[in-house]
């Protein structure tokens, strides 16, 4: 178990190429909400309601007060970073509600029609809360600015060496913050869902989008995070088991096509996440202070 | 408001297009709006009231509402005490409640609307009759009743006084000339104002009734059929009913009549007849129309098919059936069929002055009408029109249809704006979901939910008032029998019931309300269907009939429990 994430930290690089060919030539289809990418804009919503509750249940936490019913202020003023933007589904959506968004993708394509997109959107032409850029997520470690939010959505499954991509949006995280990641765990079902329908049969989805070998299991996830950055002061405590829930956090996206919507699963509900899953992690407040004297 | 037709919009639509593809239409003269609102009738200003009144929605969007007509006349409208508008509907607890929830019912003139608590529905063949309480509806505080009668002008009224509160900008009296959008890669759409000023919408709603400019922009197409029927609509005066709050409709073969209150001294009438027949009646003069009106209610189908030939045949002649004529053709008939002038079902002459103690199965029936008030009689055609898709796709993406514009509904349970209410409730519902998530309200994925939620709701109350339609036009005696039986054995919760009842509980039961309705017109279908058999003399489908008469009527009443 865990063999994809025990390879090495060291490489520089986790963009694939092929994968990155693959996209672009997809991208023109990215806002075509009936084509290619419909469940993606489908999940979407589902993708935002859980970081906004999310936010909302550790802010909470944090200060038993604080009293946000609509909670879609939440956002408003974090600097918040979008790892593998695609066209700017979740990037716009987070923008629009106010936060400091930056969307970033390997892919120039990708980005040029994020940027074209966004350009017709007077809402988020006019506070300029989003700006795009084409880059690898590392290139970023080199300026010292850090977010208080890290979002990469369904990309993990899509990159070479997930242990240091893992790590280079974990290092992007400030102290305090929250990393935010969906992808597709590597089971019988989701081969069976996300390659063997979705592309082969309903033809929904390109073929060759997804290759089952690189998808990731959420317990990998999450034992990842429980030796990260290392075993004295990792993210996510030692134990077995779910994490608790103000470290770490696994919920299953379940596809209705009856409704033809996303459900978010419940917490801990069985086998809600063996197919598409959102985990959530937070990098500990702590770790600054420790560092500092 | 009156729109260009369809075609000329689309046609004016594609050369401006055309256009645009040669010399590229400059939007830097266009406003940006979020959500923009082509038609203010009730619809499209409740939806606007309801947009207007979350705060979230308020924070986030610029949303107007465009209307060709001049509605400060109805802004202003001030009626006389006791008389009241012709048009006017029956507002179920839900579309109240929604009213409520929106505030806008704070500044409904609720003095001058009215409660229905009882409701007396008939065949005009059989005479087999269904009666219902709004007492009988558990959690519901009973002075509710099941549903409450509001003229649409009040409800307008009230809409717009609603909406001077919070700030959503009205341009009335300012027609759309056209609809289109930059290029194929900007598809947001731009409302072109006879003003001259440009509209980009993020989301453009068509809430523009039947022939809706917007849905031609959008390219959305529409199926449906007129049904050969036309609506008189009348305000009726007659004697203090203290309370007048019962409903009472009549299925005649020529499409049912309604009596419906709206204040002790007067109720409003909605007759779905022949067209031939509501030209006549109508041209015939007020006090024959009169007549005829409390003869629908009282005297036995044979006499009222003379009574309407004999109305066409003086009409197609040239020389109007007199009101002489026809009061004494009535009365002639009351006593041919042994109807007593004291009896309730006696309307010959109508005694406005008459007091003492009401005959006995007064209220079975309305009271009779002494007076039309002056110019409320107006008369329009039945349609029957859903379209294929509430939501605009592809380029013309960004259009989202409510109300009238989606879906036209036989009238005869009075269903029509409640439909268009639950459409706006549940579009603002949507808008507000998408606005949290930091959705593009003018998205598929923002407005999708809207469709699959109303979409089919909204269909199978439309199937339910088609089928009831076709079904009591029949006056075939097979089945005429199996209508009566059916109305019988089912008394206690049968399919006109539930259609004209529906959503009277306002929350929790409706889909399975109209399930059920649906499901009851289709076995009532069935066992019409069986009834013809018997007559051509298949003996054996005599028990199959009553046998399918029993299992439906079982089958609601177990589906009830």
């Amino acid at each position: 178990m865990h063999t994809i994430l025990r390879r090495a930290l060291h490489t520089t690089s986790t963009v694939n190429p092929a994968e990155i060919a693959h996209f672009s030539r997809l991208s023109s289809q990215w806002w075509d909400e009936a084509g290619e990418f419909s469940f993606l804009h489908r999940m979407n919503p589902v993708r935002m309601r859980f970081i906004r509750e999310k936010l909302l249940e550790v802010a909470q936490d944090d200060q038993p007060t604080f009293n946000e019913p609509s909670s879609a202020s939440l956002l408003k003023g974090l600097d918040v970073l979008d790892v593998g933007c695609g066209g700017g589904l979740l990037s716009e959506s987070l923008a629009r509600l106010g936060a400091n968004t930056l969307g970033v993708d390997a892919s120039g394509a990708n980005i040029s029609i994020a940027k074209l997109h966004a350009a017709q959107d007077p809402q988020l032409v006019q506070p300029e809360s989003l700006s795009y850029l084409h880059t690898p997520a590392e290139a970023l470690l080199a300026s010292p600015k850090r977010y208080d939010v890290v979002c990469s959505m369904e990309v993990l499954e899509h990159v070479d060496n997930p242990p240091a991509f893992l790590d280079t949006c974990a290092q992007l995280v400030k102290p305090g913050g929250h990393l935010f990641l969906s992808t597709i765990s590597r089971t019988p079902l989701a081969y069976f869902l996300t390659i063997f329908m979705a592309e082969n049969v309903l033809r929904k989805v390109a073929s060759g989008t997804h290759t089952h070998s690189k998808f990731v299991r959420p317990e990998e996830l999450t034992a990842f995070f429980r030796s990260y950055p290392n075993a004295k002061l990792p993210w996510v405590a030692a134990g077995r088991g779910s994490p608790t829930r103000t470290q770490a956090e696994v919920r299953g996206l379940v596809y209705n096509p009856l409704k033809a919507c996303w459900m978010l699963a419940p917490r801990d509900a069985w086998g809600a996440a063996e197919c598409n899953y959102i985990f959530w992690v937070r990098k500990p407040a702590i770790l600054e202070e420790q560092a500092a004297p | 408001m009156r729109p260009p037709t369809s075609t000329t919009i689309w046609r004016r639509g594609a050369r401006r297009l055309q256009t645009s593809l040669r010399r590229p239409l400059s939007t830097s003269t266009a406003e940006d709006w979020d959500v923009v609102i082509v038609g203010g009738g009730p619809v499209g200003l409740a939806l606007a009231s309801a947009l207007g009144s979350s705060q979230l929605v308020r924070e986030r969007l610029r949303v107007a509402l465009v209307e060709a007509g001049d509605l400060s006349k109805v802004h202003n409208w001030t009626p006389a005490n006791g008389s009241f508008s012709n048009r006017a509907s029956s507002l179920t607890l839900k579309s109240q409640t929604f009213l409520k929830d929106t505030r806008a019912w704070e500044y409904v003139d609720e003095e001058r609307t009215c409660p229905i608590h009882n409701m007396q529905v008939w065949d005009g063949v059989s005479n087999a009759r269904i009666d219902f309480a709004a007492s009988l509806l558990a959690s519901n505080p009973p002075e509710n009743g099941m549903a409450r009668m509001t003229e649409n002008l009040n409800l307008q009224r009230g809409l717009l006084r609603h909406l001077d509160s919070i700030p959503v900008p009205i341009m009335d009296k300012t027609k759309v000339q056209l609809i289109d959008h930059a290029n194929d890669s900007d598809c947001w759409p731009l409302v072109h104002l006879d003003n001259g000023r440009i509209l980009r919408s993020r989301l453009l709603v068509g809430a523009d009734g039947l022939n809706s400019p917007v849905r031609a922009f959008a390219k959305i197409s529409s199926y449906g059929w007129a049904y050969d029927t036309q609506a008189i609509v009348a305000t009726m005066e007659h004697p203090v009913m203290a309370p007048n709050t019962t409903a009472y409709q009549r299925f005649l073969p020529t499409g049912p009549i309604a009596f419906l209150p709206i204040s002790p001294i007067a109720s409003s009438l909605v007759w779905s007849t022949k067209p031939s027949l509501a030209a006549a009646l109508i041209a015939s003069g007020p006090l024959v129309l009169r007549s005829m009106i409390n003869a629908a209610f009282r005297l036995p189908d044979v006499s009222m098919r003379y009574l309407n030939g004999l109305i066409i045949d003086a009409h197609a002649s040239g020389i109007p059936a007199t009101h002489i004529q026809i009061q004494s053709e009535i009365s002639w008939r009351e006593r041919s069929h042994g109807i007593q002038e004291t009896s309730a079902y006696a309307s010959a002459f109508v005694d406005t002055n008459k007091q003492g103690i009401p005959p006995t199965d007064s209220e079975l029936l309305p009271p009779l009408v002494t007076s039309l008030q002056p110019g409320t009689v107006a008369s329009f055609p039945l349609r029957f029109n859903h379209t294929d898709s509430y939501l605009g796709a592809d380029q013309y993406s960004r259009t989202v249809l409510v109300g009238d514009a989606a879906h036209t509904v036989h009238p005869l349970a009075g269903q029509g704006l409640n439909l268009g209410l639950a459409d706006v409730e549940c579009l603002s519902r949507c808008i507000q979901n998408a606005l949290l998530q930091g959705g593009d309200v003018g998205s598929h994925t923002a407005l999708l939910p809207y469709a699959q939620e109303r979409y089919l709701e909204n269909h199978k109350v439309m199937s339910v008032m088609d089928k009831l339609h076709k079904l009591y036009s029949m006056s075939s005696e097979p089945v005429v029998w199996a209508r009566s039986v059916g109305l019988e054995v089912v008394n206690e919760l049968d399919s006109v019931k539930a259609a004209l009842m529906m959503e009277a509980s306002g929350k929790q039961g409706l889909t399975s309300m109209w399930d059920l309705a649906a499901k009851r017109s289709e076995n009532f279908a069935a066992a019409s269907n069986a009834a013809t058999a018997i007559r051509t003399g298949i003996s054996g489908f005599l028990g199959a009939g009553i046998q399918r008469v029993l299992k439906a009527a079982g089958t609601s009443l177990s589906d009830r429990k």
